[in-house]
């Protein structure tokens, strides 16, 4: 891991390069928060090809680039386009933005990702708030020698989402009449899905959604001291016993449908920040 | 894999040629063990800077020596300082060590590990046994699979854990009565780390059987299953998993406790020398 101090602060140079902005907030918008980014005042786009060490994404519905400016007066930095370990990136590469937004001085960190249900009290379309985290993706970003200057060799990971920012978001949306639910995510390192046989160990050992992402940023997160909030758009329902073959389309159509509801959540959320 | 083997060789010549007594017991020294260090008689400390191909450990709480010596009247090589998956290095150079000290003929292993008890009865500064173990570490050992590692002295596909002594373990709770100190049995979940475990995981360990969680050992074990090393593994609870109030962790909290076990994990080693005194 010690490669990573100089990576950060070369890709740290020319963002700063473009956008000479204080970032408070970085927020990896994955699937079901794609929108968000037309509520920001954008001061500053640029491509991950023009970042160094930044990886490129090729998931599906994803784009590239990262956009910082103000939401709500509130200065932030997104990345449209996220990367996943079944794209093949090493974990270090897919976490290095992560890494940055602490540089820049961020520290909150706002994730979204779309998964796949598994408490039979969740439907499609619902919005599940992380509460923890099981990693089942077999790697972790911090494996090799640590660096002391980037946070200790052991984290602790009794709380990786910050449980005030939970209660905060949960008052918001019933508020706003928004169905969240709070549970564990498990992720798994994908790509395909998961058999009948896999929804039903995992919902055993205690998961309520399961996703290919989020679990190695947050962990990076943790490690670098950031406090953490997360959101699971469900968008399919994993009934072992009922399985359904995943239609890609029809995921992305509820993710759509999720997006305002998330979008005015994570609004919510943030505008105690200040 | 000639490569591997040519290593195992290289540097077993080099600790044989410094130190010439055959030893019978290896022992790897975890978290928590510095009165057992203190113990032994040394005759040579060898840095493991300077044994060909052996990487450095990096991790808190552990030197990087290999001792060359006595321990209770017994020739034993007892590492100072393991290494871990975590710290990036791969499988091989993680289990180098074990395969040296098999080429340089020890029969028994006796390793120690400090380790989250998951079980809800296990307190701070207690001993676990490891009976039998679970493996969360994704990472598989290529050379494991090699025939020629044995040098036809292995117990081939043996599964590892059973290279775990039973009559070890029942030494080694005579001990803890005749001391008059809390000695478990139990199930070692090794995952890869290096971030402790979130509530979450901890559940899942348990559900599934764990007593303990740590994060290294496992690779050690398999290893010396592999040559037919029979084996006593001890895990020192340095902090209580208990999901619904999980407290932070840190690595320096995790030492301090493990070293108030060391007088206990003393004697249990103490006694599994003289055992295998007995057996020759």
């Amino acid at each position: 891991m010690l490669h990573l101090f100089d990576q950060i602060n070369e890709a740290v140079d020319v963002i700063r390069q473009h956008w000479k902005g204080q970032a408070k907030v970085g927020i990896i918008l994955g699937t079901g928060l794609g929108s968000l980014v037309k509520q920001i005042d954008v001061e500053a786009t640029i491509d991950y090809k023009d970042i160094p060490h930044f990886p490129t994404s090729t998931a599906t519905s994803h784009a590239g680039r990262l956009v910082c400016g103000k939401l709500n007066g509130l200065s932030v930095m997104a990345m449209e386009g996220r990367m996943h370990m079944y794209e093949g990136y090493p974990l270090q590469a897919i976490t290095l933005p992560v890494r940055v937004f602490k540089a820049m001085g961020c520290d909150l960190l706002v994730v979204s990702n779309a998964c796949g249900g598994l408490n039979p009290y969740y439907k499609e379309g619902d919005i599940m708030l992380i509460d923890d985290q099981i990693n089942l993706m077999g790697d972790n970003p911090l494996i090799g020698i640590n660096d002391d200057r980037l946070g200790p060799r052991f984290p602790d990971m009794s709380e990786p989402y910050t449980q005030d920012l939970i209660e905060r978001a949960l008052r918001i949306a019933r508020r706003d009449d928004i169905i969240a639910h709070r549970g564990v995510f498990v992720a798994v390192a994908g790509p395909n899905l998961e058999t009948r046989a896999e929804y039903r160990f995992l919902r055993m050992i205690g998961a309520d959604v399961v996703g290919m992402s989020t679990v190695p940023e947050v962990i990076v997160a943790v490690h670098s001291g950031m406090r953490v909030i997360g959101f699971s758009i469900i968008t399919d329902i994993c009934f072992p016993d009922a399985l359904k073959p995943a239609n890609v389309a029809e995921i992305i159509r509820i993710a759509n449908e999720a997006e305002p509801k998330l979008t005015q959540l994570v609004i919510g959320v943030l505008a105690d920040e200040k | 894999m000639i490569d591997f083997l040519d290593q195992i060789e290289t540097a077993s010549s080099y600790i044989k040629e410094r130190w010439d007594r055959p030893p019978r017991v290896g022992i790897v020294l975890g978290t928590g063990s510095g009165q057992i260090a203190d113990s032994l008689q040394i005759d040579l400390k060898i840095d493991y800077g300077s044994i060909p191909f052996f990487p450095r450990s990096t991790a808190i709480g552990h030197q990087g020596e290999l001792v060359c010596g006595s321990f209770s009247g017994q020739a034993v090589l007892a590492m100072q300082g393991r290494f871990h998956l975590y710290e990036g290095y791969p499988y091989e150079q993680v289990t180098l060590p074990i395969h040296v000290m098999a080429k340089l003929g020890i029969q028994r292993l006796m390793v120690s590990n400090a380790a989250g008890g998951v079980n809800p009865r296990f307190r701070k500064g207690e001993i676990m046994l490891i009976e039998s173990h679970l493996d969360f570490m994704w990472k598989t050992a290529p050379s494991l699979f090699a025939p020629d590692m044995t040098h036809g002295t292995g117990r081939g596909q043996r599964c590892a854990d059973s290279s775990i002594d039973p009559p070890l373990i029942r030494l080694a709770e005579e001990v803890a009565r005749k001391g008059n100190f809390v000695l478990h049995r139990g199930v070692y979940a090794g995952v890869l780390g290096p971030n402790y475990e979130t509530r979450a995981e901890y559940r899942m360990l348990r559900n599934l059987g764990a007593d303990a969680v740590g994060m290294s050992t496992l690779p050690e074990l398999a290893v010396a299953c592999k040559y037919g090393i029979d084996v006593l593994a001890c895990s020192i609870i340095t902090n209580e998993a208990n999901p619904d109030e999980l407290e932070p962790t840190t690595g320096e909290e995790v030492v301090e406790v493990a070293e108030v076990a060391a007088g206990n994990l003393l004697e249990i080693f103490r006694e599994g020398m003289n055992a295998s005194h007995a057996t020759q």
